[in-house]
């Protein structure tokens, strides 16, 4: 027997900044200045971001990852409860506002890319982080050997937790490798060394700014996921089919930016065609925000049922 | 008349029953030795008793039976024949669960994966490895670390505790804090339902696969509810080069309230903030872990970590920091000899409640912490005013409390006292904007706490994920959701 008498009504979030969490609920049409407003007075910021001027669900509907990735993990981690707007019109809570919890079946994660197919959200809580107060990018040029070997060693030491973000970029000017560093003024110095004893190993141009705000790279047109050791390769043999692709290289995860214009569905189909096959056999996958989403396997079609006569049932009393 | 009457009646409905239920078990084992040809069977009450309970302790339920497979093939082997045995079906790694989940609630067989225990594929180019679900998390940390890798959650448990059980229960620890749970770090499960069939969520490149949706999440956390796991790919980190600990004390809750609140938001990020209260120092202090800490204070182990010169610029303003707060006694080292003291003081802490105590139940409520002196408080005010000794010893950087109450079972009365004052803190977690459990799982030991958590339609989307998967709730039935009964 219940100790408790079924609740009546969803306790659903409404807005708040908690400044000593760090965590704060906020419209999913909210954007990056609107984050930043709300944010800077308490020296607090949302680094998950790829474009200034977009809502955050859109965001977070295009990929899975952003390029502060790197540090402080995908969208999922950082997205702590929705309110969640379920197809019959009816809103409810999914998710927490404390950073940690293993109460129930993990829906947020279930439903956080799952495009609207199951509804769409209204409101996000997103974890914050402190903000150090000074930003630096420094850029990496030379042979592809010398960029991979760059990322190994930006990667592979006790050092790769403290960059915001390590992104093997190709474009038309050439492949580079991206880095961000987040950090109070005084542990600059300390950064930029290390930045440039790699550098000098690998004997690589190295340039560094010193942005107003980190890199905003905009919705990718397609999003791959595959391994960390296959996600710079995979983006140089993809290169001469897109215009841009920024690698989120600890991640896995390949943002590639096609060429606008006629056919830009087809283009992507047959790229996403392409590379299927490979990731899927490594527990990969692909997503576009501009194709439909796949159709189920047969053998989750039967658990998809049971989740919609749920979420159809929500309407009902 | 009546009585003796009643006695007899009495006497004779148990012979019936007892007869019909050796009849049953002794079916039972030999359907179970035929879906287990390799692996072990254990039917006789001595294999059983320990079996019974797990980390919870006070709670006892012995299974019909339990299965040791012999490998990931017999599993599936088993979990094949299982629908057709008609008895529950309970996932157990080490049964170091806090909140009484692998355990036979409803009866039936436990299928113990300690045979499970391969280190498959170690990828350090990759930053994964593939891993049984029967492998203990210490020796999984052992064979990474040569390699300058290691995977990052970290329950007290580690020497013994599966990540088997680790995965089905989102396992966290102590450096939860900066590093995060078990559900940030699984990029695939390979799952067996019910009905035998081997299904691979994710994999080493951690998406979807070839799923339309992202099934491991589900999975992750479940708690043995909805199908057995038998492997794992797991994300892993480079190792920190150095590592500093720090041990300030302060002399009430307030000043320690927001020494961690400055904490949390101190830009050289620590990895872990744990908390020890008065009672809990003093039961350090008076083991062979003591570490002469002050007597009456509330102690604060705090450990920063990254590249040597990066991290060692950050050694004193976390000093100050502490000692800002209001501690006159702040130290720290970078000497893995005294740093593993104050963890092992830290980590054995369940051990030592079990010293003083013959039972105790852990909660494992997250709030949000501002409410952090408030709701300890209420522990104390609560426990004291019951007479029931409260001891606090958990993982303040995450506002995930861990009270300890102690109680004996055999005195009437006292479960009843812990059970209202649980019911109380729950209320007031809840309240505050908490959560029921951070990473132990409901089990059956919260699962009568859900309704406050969630509404009519969260729950409704809650309880169709174990209808999608496991509809009979034969897999761990009682836990979760105390209405997942199995009807056979």
């Amino acid at each position: 027997m219940n100790v408790f008498p079924p609740m009546l009504n969803e306790r659903l979030f409404v807005p708040f900044l908690d400044e000593v969490d760090g965590t704060l609920c906020l419209p999913a049409s909210a954007t990056a200045a609107e984050i930043a407003a709300q944010t800077t007075l308490y020296q607090l910021r949302f680094p998950l971001l790829l474009d200034e001027s977009l809502p955050l669900r859109d965001q977070i509907t295009a990929t899975t990852h952003a390029s502060a990735s790197c540090r402080f993990g995908p969208f999922c981690d950082n997205i702590l409860g929705m309110n969640w707007r379920l197809p019959s019109g009816r809103i409810a809570r999914i998710g927490e506002r404390v950073v940690k919890t293993t109460t129930g079946y993990d829906w947020l994660r279930f439903l956080l890319h799952s495009g609207s197919r199951f509804g769409e959200p209204t409101d996000y809580v997103v974890r914050l982080r402190p903000d150090c107060g000074f930003t630096v990018v420094a850029l990496f040029e030379g042979t592809y050997t010398a960029l991979e070997n760059g990322v190994s060693q930006l990667l592979h030491s006790g050092w790769m937790h403290w960059w915001d973000a390590v992104d093997f970029i190709t474009d038309a000017t050439g492949s580079k490798v991206r880095v961000v560093v987040h950090c109070v003024p005084s542990e600059a110095a300390i950064f930029v060394r290390q930045l440039e004893r790699i550098a000098s190993s690998i004997h690589a141009h190295f340039t560094l700014h010193q942005p107003t705000s980190p890199p905003f790279d905009g919705l990718p047109d397609l999003v791959l996921k595959t391994t960390v050791d296959r996600v710079q390769s995979l983006a140089s043999e993809l290169s001469r089919e897109v215009e841009r692709s920024i690698a989120f290289c600890y991640c896995g995860v390949l943002h590639l930016y096609l060429k606008p214009g006629v056919n830009l569905t087809e283009r992507i189909h047959a790229l996403a065609q392409k590379v299927a096959p490979e990731l899927h056999d490594i527990g990969g996958d692909w997503y576009s925000r501009w194709l439909p989403a796949m159709p189920p396997t047969i053998t989750e079609s039967p658990w998809l049922q049971t989740l919609e006569q749920a979420i159809h049932d929500t309407c009902t009393p | 008349m009546g009585p003796w009457r009643s006695f007899v009646l009495k006497a004779s409905s148990i012979d019936i029953s007892t007869h019909k239920h050796s009849l049953v078990k002794s079916s039972l084992e030999s359907q179970l030795k035929t879906l287990l040809p390799r692996g072990r069977v254990f039917t006789s009450a001595a294999q059983l008793a320990g079996y019974g309970a797990d980390g919870l302790g006070y709670k006892n339920h012995i299974p019909d039976a339990v299965v040791i497979p012999a490998d990931a093939e017999e599993l599936v082997g088993f979990m094949k024949g299982a629908k057709a045995l008609h008895v529950p079906v309970i996932l157990r790694g080490a049964g170091t669960s806090l909140s009484g989940g692998p355990v036979a609630a409803q009866g039936g067989v436990i299928v113990h994966t300690s045979a499970l225990k391969r280190i498959r594929e170690m990828n350090v180019k990759g930053f994964w490895c593939e891993v049984e679900c029967g492998v203990a998390l210490n020796d999984l940390d052992a064979a990474l670390k040569p390699h300058g890798v290691f995977y990052p959650p970290d329950p007290s448990s580690g020497p013994v505790c599966t990540l088997g059980g680790n995965v089905a229960s989102n396992a966290g620890g102590a450096h939860c804090f900066r590093y995060g749970v078990t559900s940030n770090y699984v990029l695939g499960v390979e799952a067996v339902t019910l009905d035998g069939t081997v299904h691979r969520f994710g994999g080493p490149a951690g998406g979807r696969g070839p799923w339309r949706e992202d099934w491991k999440r589900f999975m992750i956390g479940s708690e043995g509810t909805l199908a057995a796991f038998t492997r794992f790919w797991l994300r892993l980190l480079p190792l920190p080069e150095k590592v500093w600990t720090f041990r300030a004390t302060y002399p009430d809750l307030k000043t320690t309230e927001a020494a961690i609140h400055a904490l949390v938001a101190h830009t050289s990020y620590p990895a872990a903030i744990e908390m020890l209260d008065p009672r809990g120092v003093a039961m350090v202090e008076s083991s062979q872990m003591a570490c002469g800490l002050p007597e009456g204070s509330f102690m604060l182990l705090v450990e920063i970590d990254g590249p040597e010169p990066l991290v060692n610029a950050r050694v004193e303003p976390v000093a100050e920091l502490l000692r800002r707060a209001g501690s006159k006694d702040v130290m720290f080292s970078d000497e893995d000899e005294l740093r593993k003291k104050l963890w092992k003081a830290r980590k054995a802490a369940g051990g030592l409640l079990g010293q003083l105590s013959p039972a105790y139940v852990v909660q494992d409520a997250v709030i949000p912490k501002r409410a952090l002196a408030e709701v300890l408080q209420l522990v104390y005010d609560e426990a004291d005013a019951a007479g029931i000794p409260a001891v606090n010893v958990f993982h303040a950087g995450d506002g995930n409390l861990h009270p300890n109450f102690l109680f004996d079972s055999r005195v009437p009365g006292d479960l009843d006292k812990v059970e209202l004052i649980s019911k109380r803190l729950m209320q007031r977690v809840i309240e505050v904007g908490g959560t029921l459990s951070g990473e132990h799982g409901i089990g059956n030991d919260k699962s009568s706490y859900m309704p406050l958590v969630f509404g009519p339609d969260s729950m409704r989307l809650q309880l169709a994920v174990p209808a999608s998967f496991n509809p009979a709730h034969q897999m761990n039935p009682l836990k979760v959701f105390d209405n997942r009964r199995f009807a056979a």
